[in-house]
């Protein structure tokens, strides 16, 4: 695989002249006064930084119902970012002609709730951080795509601390060209390596309600989820979570019950419906005011749902989302 | 006491293609044949008409197990529904195999000419269930 040795100034160049055309954005990571925090950039670059020791959101939750009138929009994002807006396009929640998807190879990242002051944007410094701390999110430590392969291009890190910009399509092409330089081969071992695989996900209902017994049902998981995108959600209405007077029926009608109502109902259903979606960012765990170790449960459903179908979410944007297709020779053993 | 007798009654949730399960549990009606009364089956237009939200719901707000019920694979009205239900479903048993629950749930094709099938089947199920719950409240 072939690709450009760039750095940090030959990408600002690159993409201050992407930024010329009026109609271009850039969706990236961007150093405030007050943190790092996602930020589109128009006309000129501001203090971009390519990495982010922190996590709060995941930056494919601003592509929902973004669609353009002629406008590009170029993502600097993490690859579970990045994979979240590919399972997007898929879901026509936003436009693949308009998007150009770049990867950033990712160190892991600590939860934004332990953000702290003097962020470093050197990879260097970020993987000292990482390295001394205990506090990696749960959904950074299994994190099984850390490096920038998925999308339209990456940004991959060396060994030796050298960037460099990888086109994966024509799309990545247009990207690469933006900066200057050769195309050359890229070494073997890059900084951000394979991850390894993990047990298939076991749990039993005691320690789920266990763990779920805090909830307040508050939703904040659901609504920044990246992938849950229904603007009609089953849980909204009193279908599957009765409220007021419907809540006073069920109750004549099927007894006592303990409140907030539907905890498992709801963390289920809402596991099943992301399942084959589901990256795995972890951003659900960051929005649960309670704490709740949710990355375990979905990211581990989610790993063995997908694995039925051999699909990994957001690795390939052919490919369609496994509930919305068939083959007519498969799962002989599904029916009792 | 007629509470506690209720209670050992399971009850199972079944949702059934129109075309041909819920066909075939008429049929099992008109041919006099007798499924356990504990069985509530519920007619949707095709068995992919179910979201698995409906079996969760079914599961969670009191039922001892839940099955759907479709065309086998190949003869949907619809042509290919079944063939998504097949996918939804294996894949909710899955997710129910990670919490240990898997046997509250079944998948089954009956045709509407397979009365005696869809009996054995659901009677098979129900005894399973209750024999499940029996050994719960032993232990």
């Amino acid at each position: 695989m072939k690709g450009k040795r760039v750095d940090k100034k030959t990408i600002e160049v690159g993409l201050n002249q992407f930024l010329s055309d009026d109609r271009n954005l850039v969706l990236g990571f961007a150093k405030e006064p007050d943190g790092v925090s996602h930020r589109i950039f128009k006309n000129e670059l501001g203090p971009l930084s390519l990495f982010n020791p922190y996590f709060g959101i995941n930056g494919a939750f601003f592509l929902r119902r973004m669609f353009s009138k002629g406008q590009k929009l170029l993502l600097l994002l993490r690859p579970c970012e990045i994979r979240a807006s590919v399972e997007l396009v898929k879901l026509t929640q936003t436009e693949r002609e308009s998007i150009i998807a770049v990867s950033v190879d990712c160190l892991g990242a600590l939860s934004s709730k332990d953000a702290s002051d003097g962020l470093p944007d050197d990879y260097k410094e970020i993987a000292d951080i990482l390295a001394s701390s205990e506090k990696v999110r749960p959904a950074c430590k299994t994190c099984k795509e850390r490096r920038g392969i998925v999308g339209n291009a990456g940004i991959r890190v060396g060994q030796d601390g050298t960037l460099w910009a990888v086109p994966y399509d024509e799309k990545g092409v247009e990207f690469c060209g933006l900066f200057a330089g050769d195309n050359e081969e890229l070494p073997a071992a890059m900084l951000v390596g394979e991850a390894t695989k993990t047990e298939p996900f076991l749990s039993d209902m005691t320690e789920f309600s266990k763990d779920f017994a805090k909830c307040i049902m508050c939703m904040n998981c659901r609504d920044m989820c990246p992938v849950c995108f229904c603007i009609d959600c089953v849980f909204n209405g009193n279908d599957y979570l009765p409220k007021g007077d419907a809540l006073l029926n069920k109750i004549f009608r099927g007894g006592t019950t303990s409140l907030p109502s539907g905890k498992e109902l709801f963390h289920l259903i809402r596991m099943f419906h992301v399942s084959q979606t589901c990256v795995g960012c972890g951003a659900c765990e960051e929005a649960c005011p309670q704490g709740i170790p949710l990355t375990k449960y979905f990211k581990g459903i989610s790993e063995r749902l997908q694995g039925m179908f051999s699909y990994t979410s957001g690795r390939n944007v052919e490919e369609q989302i496994p509930y919305l297709t068939f083959l007519e020779d498969e799962l002989k053993d599904a029916a009792d | 006491m007629a509470e506690e007798a209720k209670k050992d009654i399971p009850e199972i949730v079944g949702f059934a293609c129109s075309f041909c399960s819920f066909k075939a549990s008429e049929m099992a009606g008109s041919l006099r044949m007798k499924y356990p009364e504990g069985i509530k089956i519920v007619q949707v237009p095709c068995s992919s008409r179910v979201d698995p939200a409906f079996v969760i719901k079914a599961l969670f707000e009191g039922a001892d197990g839940a099955f759907v019920a479709g065309c086998h694979p190949g003869d949907c009205h619809f042509i290919k529904g079944n063939y998504y239900t097949r996918r939804k479903i294996a894949a909710l048993k899955e997710m129910f195999k990670a919490f240990s629950m898997d046997k509250k749930i079944k998948l089954f094709w009956v045709s509407a000419s397979e009365a005696r099938r869809f009996v054995e089947k659901v009677e098979h199920m129900y005894k399973e269930i209750k024999e499940g719950n029996n050994e719960g409240k032993k232990g």
